[in-house]
């Protein structure tokens, strides 16, 4: 067996900053390796100089398969027998898979140059077969569950015309995956290794690390930590190794939490997804919602904050809260943290000072004036108590890796003081230790007495920071975890349509 | 707090990204200078630079807010046409100085809610919106001017054209009304919310209208801010030149896009600015009247309005692709 991927002395630097520091790996055939490490600790970077998209510094070398890379080149990455797959899959979403596995390397045509539909469509069917998909590639993308979406990204990339498949590469290829749908990802990815191609996925997901890879790589400040067998390692201790330090065990106690009165209550609350639903949050608890993707769960957040048309009532400390107007839920104390925070939250190219002040500026008028000074000392507080590095009120937001971002969003939120807080996949695309802090603030905010509601598709973090969690399944809740019953695998078995035994009772 | 970081760190930095119009400007003035020092090197050179440019400057400053907001107005041309034609109409019919004026600038402010009812209610796209209703301003002037020439005449109506051309400190009050302009806009969009809410509707609608910021009042405001300030400077230019056609202000559409992106590109990169606006307009104006003293045929002023246009724009990208 000769190895597929073999990378020495990585180095990369930008700007004086080293992003990548003498870095070496060895991939086989057929092996499933994770890429572990928190946001900015290089591994981005690694996957750039694989894909031709970086140019690593002298001294750098990649051979795959025994040839040797040439850099800085995406079609020499492609023609040694690389495939890449983003997170964002790179799909055209209101076309069918065919021509989405079509653009980009030419229709099969046939004598007169018009395309041959049927060998085209046959084609895709059966890359998609060979991954265990049998979808129908007519349909268009956008209209397929994730995990189809992604298996059209893989055959896509797989299927690549003019050399051989050696290494499939995926970056966060779970990210934004309901458990279910993951499971089957997860086999998928078993089958292309069975065929010994090489697979290497960069994640943030530990649970797909350890379903998914045989072993993992961890990368701490631009440089190689360890590479291990996944087997024989636990959780904590990948934890560990990723941040560098321990990570307190937390436990929430729900029933030794006080909850005060109720402060929202949903009462039949309607929109697409969402068939009527109630739920009252009190003052210091933490309601997550869980749920498949379609269930309901991934609207809920924007219904109650009033980001979409909804039905039924959202009562907010005893008054009716009107909908579709977010400036009046502000008012009335509520915060959302959106889901998908480049597209809902994030102005990219305004700075950190005026991202988290876009809420109420007011605040710093004076003489008519908007004070700068004072906003930058307020932004720099909210920075300090969220640990937002770099520590600078004047970067901009896309100067920022996500989890910072992230905080920064949530300082935004934080500073209004809400009396709700809704949390819509808090810590998406967040690295470790940037999650451990945003659920601390979380057990803040409701130890202030905030009421706090969490959507996610995280289900360690709704076992983490919930009181109690409710599943949603065809847009209504169907179960209530609490306490002993609240588990990740009940979260999952509840989710996926399996009643906890307290419902089936 | 495990690591403690200095307060900002001030680079040496000499700017050329951020104050490259000011350099280029820079270079300009020293080129021309050596090149036609007697005509160039002339206080009146600096006057008229800065009379002709000051109602380009109030309608590309006017401008600066709805494309701050994400939106193109592309009516601020046609409504110095209409402004223009019912100023010299109203005062032609002998309706008087303050119907012309509070005519005109209410004529702005219902051109600018129209605007924003076809771009809010309507959701249609404002460049295509603004479009449309370009046309049918320029329906309206030839319609107020039934289609010919208004001329107001010096003996008639002067106190009505010193509005404009009246002097001070040897400068007609036109230049004196842009600058207030540019005051007030460089207050709005710098220190206050307003500001704020307009760029972060500008940059992600989605993310403000989360964050609170009624996007759809936001954009009325804006349209009709661009609107006002184009009926205003529509009144000041009828007080210019004393006549009225229904084209007139077809000349400031080009100009005020193009200072306001070049603009874009100065002082405060990748948004539109006040000051960036006003060093495009008065760097194009400087190269432009030094061509024409050197001698250059009519044509070289839209030629290098529209080079310069390109470059800068095109280095600005190539310098943002570079910092990222």
């Amino acid at each position: 067996m000769t190895t597929v991927l073999s990378v020495r002395d990585a180095t990369k630097i930008f700007g004086g900053q080293t992003a990548l520091d003498h870095v070496s790996i060895d991939v086989q055939p057929g092996e499933v390796r994770a890429l572990v490490g928190q946001n900015g600790c290089g591994k981005s970077t690694l996957i750039k100089i694989l894909a031709g998209f970086h140019e690593p510094e002298p001294g750098t070398s990649v051979t795959v398969g025994g040839e040797e890379l040439a850099f800085s080149n995406a079609t020499a990455s492609e023609s040694v027998g690389l495939r890449f797959v983003h997170q964002d899959l790179g799909l055209v979403a209101n076309l069918d898979a065919v021509d989405n596995m079509a653009i980009g390397q030419g229709y099969i045509t046939g004598p007169t140059k018009t395309i041959s539909w049927k060998k085209e469509r046959a084609a895709a069917r059966e890359a998609l077969l060979e991954l265990g998909y049998d979808i129908n590639v007519r349909m268009p993308v956008g209209a397929l569950a994730m995990s189809e979406r992604t298996a059209v990204a893989i055959a896509r990339a797989m299927s690549t015309r003019g050399s051989e498949t050696r290494m499939l590469i995926l970056d966060e290829p779970t990210a934004n995956l309901p458990a279910a749908e993951a499971q089957r990802l997860y086999k998928l990815v078993r089958g292309v290794a069975d065929r010994g191609i090489a697979v290497l996925f960069v994640s943030h997901h530990f649970d797909e690390v350890f379903e998914m890879a045989d072993s993992v790589t961890v990368l701490r400040d631009a440089k190689h930590i360890i590479t291990r067998p996944v087997e024989g390692l636990t959780e904590e201790e990948l934890i560990e190794l990723v941040v560098g330090r321990k990570i307190e065990e937390h436990v929430t106690d729900a029933d030794a939490r006080e909850h005060g009165k109720p402060v929202i209550e949903l009462k039949g609350l309607a929109g697409a997804a969402v068939h009527g639903l109630d739920l009252t949050v009190h003052a210091g608890e933490v309601v997550g919602i869980a749920g498949i993707t379609g269930s309901g769960r991934e609207e809920v957040a924007a219904l109650v904050f009033g980001g979409h048309d909804r039905g039924g009532e959202v009562i907010v400390n005893g008054e009716a809260l009107p909908q579709c107007r977010p400036d009046i839920s502000i008012e009335r104390g509520i915060a959302l943290v959106p889901a998908e925070r480049h597209a809902n939250a994030s102005l990219m190219d305004q700075t950190l000072r005026e991202n988290i002040t876009i809420v109420n500026p007011s605040a710093h008028m004076s003489m008519g004036f908007l004070r700068r000074s004072s906003e930058r000392s307020d932004v720099n507080e909210w920075l300090d108590k969220l640990d937002v590095r770099p520590r600078n009120s004047e970067y901009t937001m896309a100067q920022l890796s996500g989890g910072n971002q992230q905080k920064v969003v949530i300082a935004r939120w934080m500073r209004q003081e809400p009396s709700v807080l809704i949390l819509d996949e808090p810590t998406q695309g967040v690295d470790v230790g940037a999650k451990a802090d945003i659920h601390r603030l979380v057990d803040e905010a409701a130890a202030q007495g905030t009421a706090v509601l969490v959507a996610s598709t995280d289900h360690e973090e709704l076992v983490r920071v919930c009181d109690r969690v409710i599943i949603m399944r065809r847009g209504k809740a169907v179960d209530v975890l609490k306490g002993a019953t609240l588990t990740n695998d009940n979260i999952t078995a509840a989710s996926i349509g399996r009643d906890s035994s307290d419902s089936a009772a | 707090m495990s690591e403690v970081q200095a307060a900002p760190r001030r680079r040496i930095n000499l700017g050329f990204d951020r104050f490259s119009g000011l350099y280029v400007w820079a270079v300009l003035i020293i080129v021309f200078s050596l090149w036609i020092p007697d005509l160039f090197l002339q206080v009146s050179t600096l006057k008229q630079i800065l009379s002709f440019q000051a109602i380009a400057a109030m309608v590309a400053l006017g401008l600066i807010i709805p494309v701050a907001a994400g939106a193109f107005d592309l009516t601020v041309a046609g409504t110095v046409s209409v402004s223009v034609c019912f100023t010299a109409w109203a005062l032609a019919n002998h309706h008087g100085v303050i119907v012309a004026a509070v005519g005109s600038l209410i004529l702005g402010l219902i051109i600018g809610l129209v605007n924003s009812v076809v771009v809010v209610k309507l959701k249609v796209d404002s460049f295509i919106g603004t479009l449309g209703m370009s046309s049918i301003l320029i329906a309206v002037a030839y319609a107020i001017t039934q289609n010919s020439q208004i001329v107001l005449s010096v003996e008639g109506y002067g106190p009505f054209l010193d509005f404009a051309r009246g002097q001070f400190l040897g400068l007609p009050y036109t230049v004196y009304y842009a600058a207030v302009i540019a005051l007030i806009m460089w207050w709005v969009l710098e220190y206050t919310p307003g500001g704020r809410y307009l760029y972060a509707v500008g940059g992600n609608p989605v993310a403000a209208r989360l964050a609170g910021v009624r996007i759809g009042r936001v954009t009325t405001i804006a349209f009709v801010t661009s609107g006002l300030v184009a009926a205003f400077a529509g009144i000041a230019l009828e007080a210019t030149i004393g006549t009225a056609t229904p084209n007139v202000g077809d000349g400031y559409l080009l100009p005020a896009f193009s200072a306001v992106f070049l603009g874009a590109t100065q002082i405060r990169p990748g948004r539109v600015n006040v000051l960036g606006t006003l060093v495009a307009i008065f760097l194009l104006a400087t190269g432009v009247s030094g061509l024409q003293l050197a001698g250059a045929p009519s044509y070289v002023t839209n030629l290098f309005n529209g080079v310069a246009l390109i470059v800068a724009v095109a280095l600005a990208v190539r310098t943002a692709s570079r910092r990222k």
